[in-house]
């Protein structure tokens, strides 16, 4: 209550819409964050607690359902799969669109801004018109229910997404950080590796965070291309969440759902200090 | 001498190397995983889909498109994503500025309250059709019992055909309204406070003060959270497929699920590859018409 009567001494009047914005804004963010909540606490039912009417908020936790369907769903393996290809496709495309991103920036090329253009574009290109050639190459090649496929696969929207945000932050970088560099002596890579890297470290960090996330959740591909070995969560969770022939598991759904959503928000909440920091502080320090 | 522009030459061939090595490998591998699909989409779209070979067949012009165009069950699918499209992407931004207006009142858990609007937006698309599924569940389901409360309801989210396509729009509304929240609370701090603290002491009144001073400031922002959230709603799927899968029948049966189904479960590689085409270029149309209409509505305020 101090808070609110000390943050605004400036205009007495609006005393009263400022405590309904206050209030309205933290009932709408309760409103969007409830559905994960009700989740996680569903994971923790009982089946009997589950189907209930009223809804119980108030039961005895268990970790049955993780036990069970941590067996019967494949879920560690599906986990390691996950974890391999959104780390495998993050890491590619962090190195490659990151260095695209610094020509499109810095490098004047000839023809290198139709390709940035064109790049860019591809941002628009629907994912269901590379399913189906992608999945008959890999088919002809072998390549079916492979993380490689995957992770190349996921690299195709990620490339541009990696070069289309570091683009924008080595933009706001100071020219005269490499100008200086390569005065005394530094290569084009040089002063790329040795300078503008470093300083970029926080935006590099919170983008290969956010591509990997994009690549944790991916779904069409994964159902595409995967059967049993290299099949990731997201295809468990629509295999679930559609299973209507058992009924609806939402004990298995909530579960599997909470091992997906929460380190990925744990990850998202550590990036978004990054990402305000790694944008305020950008050159200045280093 | 000629030793000298030898070295010359060299040298600026090395620079250009090492120049382009930037770009390069970004190149090659979107050339591999993203031009030639789209090549071979193409190619199989004019042509028979030979299922022993599993590759394309015969070339048969637009025979596959023709079939499409008169297929009904396709233009069934593109109406549905059209009414969500036209729906959900108004509905999203406005309720994301409107949000960010809320939110961004100065108190001190202004902060925590920007940061917790991040978690809707992670969760995977899939995970949100399937807890809103459960949430939304005509008998056990939180909504129904919270709707009944106030004596609305029963209703049948997924049963009924324009219900279904509501619970679509909810549950992309949550998924995606946080992003826009975002980056309008970013926008609305940058704005520069003393054209409103001028405005005010004019006597403008507050919807004078948001018509004519901060929606022109806002435009730019608003036309790229547009084509931002534009770019990823026709991507739609995953929600739609853990939700409803295009159903009841075939009311929320968008583009993408039905390319989907024709191609993966029906075989129908050479019909879909045509579908895939056609979205393709309609994407890329409306983009750039958006794109050139940002850049026009910019210049006007």
């Amino acid at each position: 209550m101090t808070a609110l009567a000390t943050s605004t001494p400036r205009r007495p009047s609006g005393q009263f819409g400022h405590r309904i914005r206050v209030v309205s804004g933290v009932v709408i963010t309760l409103l969007f964050l409830f559905p994960v909540f009700w989740m996680v606490l569903t994971s923790f039912k009982q089946q009997v607690d589950i189907f209930t009417s009223p809804p119980k908020f108030f039961f005895t936790p268990t970790i049955a359902t993780y036990v069970e369907y941590f067996r019967r769903a494949d879920i560690e393996r599906r986990l390691i799969n996950t974890v391999i290809v959104a780390a495998g496709s993050g890491l590619l495309s962090i190195v490659v669109g990151t260095m695209a991103g610094y020509a499109l920036a810095r490098i004047r090329l000839r023809g290198g801004a139709t390709f940035g253009v064109l790049i860019l574009l591809s941002r628009g290109v629907p994912p269901i018109a590379l399913a189906v050639p992608m999945f008959l190459v890999a088919r002809q090649l072998g390549l079916t229910d492979k993380h490689i496929t995957l992770i190349l696969a996921y690299s195709t929207f990620l490339i541009p997404y990696v070069m289309w945000l570091m683009r924008s932050f080595f933009l706001s970088l100071p020219l005269e950080l490499e100008e200086s560099a390569m005065i005394d002596g530094c290569s084009r890579y040089g002063a790329f590796f040795k300078i503008i890297l470093p300083i970029s470290l926080p935006g590099l960090i919170s983008t290969l965070i956010f591509s990997m996330i994009l690549a944790w959740e991916e779904l069409l591909f994964a159902l595409v291309l995967t059967n049993r070995v290299a099949s990731t969560i997201p295809v468990a969770i629509a295999g679930i969440a559609g299973d209507t022939i058992n009924g609806a598991n939402w004990g298995a759904l909530t579960a599997v759902g909470t091992i997906t959503v929460v380190p990925v928000v744990i990850f998202a909440l550590l990036v978004q200090k990054w990402l305000i920091r790694g944008l305020a502080d950008g050159a200045t320090k280093g | 001498m000629i030793q000298n522009t030898r070295d010359e030459t060299l040298g600026r061939a090395a620079d250009l190397a090492t120049r382009w090595s930037f770009m390069m490998p970004s190149i090659i591998l979107l050339l591999v995983t993203l031009a030639y699909p789209i090549f071979y989409t193409i190619d199989i779209s004019f042509s028979t889909f030979d299922i022993t070979t599993f590759g394309a067949g015969e070339w048969v012009g637009w025979a596959n498109y023709e079939e499409v165009l008169n297929d009904y069950r396709f233009w069934d699918a593109l109406k549905v994503t059209l009414v969500y499209l036209v729906i959900a992407l108004p509905l999203q931004v406005t309720l994301g500025f409107a949000i960010a207006f809320l939110i961004n009142a100065e108190w001190t858990g202004r902060g925590m309250v920007r940061a917790l609007f991040i978690i809707p937006m992670v969760v995977a698309p899939v995970v949100a059709g399937g807890i809103w599924r459960m949430i939304l569940d005509p008998l056990w389901g939180l909504m129904n019992y919270a709707l009944q409360s106030i004596s609305i309801g029963p209703l049948d989210w997924f049963g009924d055909p324009n219900l279904a396509m509501a619970a679509v729009i909810i549950i992309d509304t949550w998924r995606w309204t946080p992003f826009i929240v975002l980056i309008a609370t970013a926008a609305l701090l940058a704005l520069p406070k003393d054209v409103f603290e001028a405005a005010k002491i004019d006597g403008a009144n507050w919807w004078a003060t948001l018509w004519s001073i901060a929606l022109p400031l806002l435009i730019p922002i608003i036309t790229a959270t547009f084509v931002i959230r534009w770019l990823g709603a026709v991507k739609m799927f995953d929600i739609v497929l853990a939700a409803t899968y295009g159903g009841p029948g075939k009311a929320t049966n968008v583009l993408n699920l039905f390319i989907y189904e024709e191609a993966f479960r029906s075989l129908r590689f050479a019909e879909s590859s045509a579908m895939a085409v056609i979205v393709l270029v309609l994407t890329m149309v409306l983009t750039g018409i958006f794109l050139y209409g940002s850049r026009k509505l910019e210049k006007r305020f």
